[in-house]
């Protein structure tokens, strides 16, 4: 096989593998994900190389002022196909990944773990949507008291 | 150890749905503190019929038995089907009807 076949055959791959994955487990689909230290690096071995764009339409709720485990609410109304959550002071940034399922609702509530640090830590959310554009949302959290260690 | 409580209730066409499941997920570091293995939910999908409406691949800081609250478009009757697997091969499948 020479190398213009096999980079013909790879992208061919790469555009027919999505679709065709029904149930889709980013651990072990994007193993490099989950021992990222920093956000930016989370981001990018999920989803590659992508400029994400600030939107409004992304709501990302939590306490201003959170002890033991916070609660984190994801809504929004862009079509979606996944949303990941991070977080900045755990020794790993990845929390979760959410595949939606077409005509999903994205309205998701959970509770994770936080260090408690002296800077508060920053949650955000990564939308990927249907549109192959990617969206992103922070919220900040103030660690008080002694919550479940990272 | 494995249980789930699973809520589904059906209003205006949409199914609000809670589960808890009983875990410890037991990070890395409270692991080597305790001198255990860590183990955590690395996988939870939630279907109705052949129809997937949940589906989350978490990390270890989700907190000790994680409640997951979600809704997807559905009817009353039908039945949701929760599987779970974790870190040391666990797989738990539980299913309840929609009310």
């Amino acid at each position: 096989m020479n190398r213009r076949k096999f980079l013909t055959l790879s992208v061919a791959t790469a555009m027919v593998l999505p679709l065709g994955a029904w149930a889709t487990d980013y651990r072990t689909l994007k193993p490099t994900a989950w021992t990222a230290k920093k956000v930016d690096d989370a981001v990018k071995a999920l989803y590659g190389d992508v400029e994400l764009i600030e939107s409004s339409d992304l709501v990302v709720k939590a306490p201003k002022v959170a002890t033991g485990a916070v609660p984190i609410t994801i809504q929004t109304s862009i079509q979606a196909k996944s949303v990941s959550l991070f977080q900045d002071v755990n020794p790993e940034s990845a929390v979760a990944t959410w595949t939606v399922p077409e005509d999903g609702i994205v309205d998701y509530r959970l509770k994770i773990k936080l260090r408690q640090t002296e800077n508060p830590a920053v949650v955000s959310v990564v939308v990927e949507g249907r549109d192959g554009k990617f969206y992103t949302a922070h919220t900040v959290v103030t660690v008080a008291g002694a919550t479940c260690e990272g | 150890m494995a249980t789930m409580k699973i809520k589904a209730k059906e209003k205006d066409g949409i199914i609000k749905t809670k589960i808890q499941i009983k875990h410890k997920m037991m990070t890395y570091k409270q692991a080597i503190k305790k001198g255990v293995d860590a183990n955590f939910i690395t996988y939870i999908i939630a279907k109705v019929g052949e129809k997937i409406v949940y589906e989350l691949s978490p990390s270890q800081f989700l907190s000790k038995n994680p409640v997951l609250k979600f809704k997807f478009y559905g009817n009353k009757g039908e039945v949701l089907e929760i599987e779970w697997r974790d870190l040391s091969g666990e797989k738990v499948v539980e299913s309840k009807k929609i009310k």
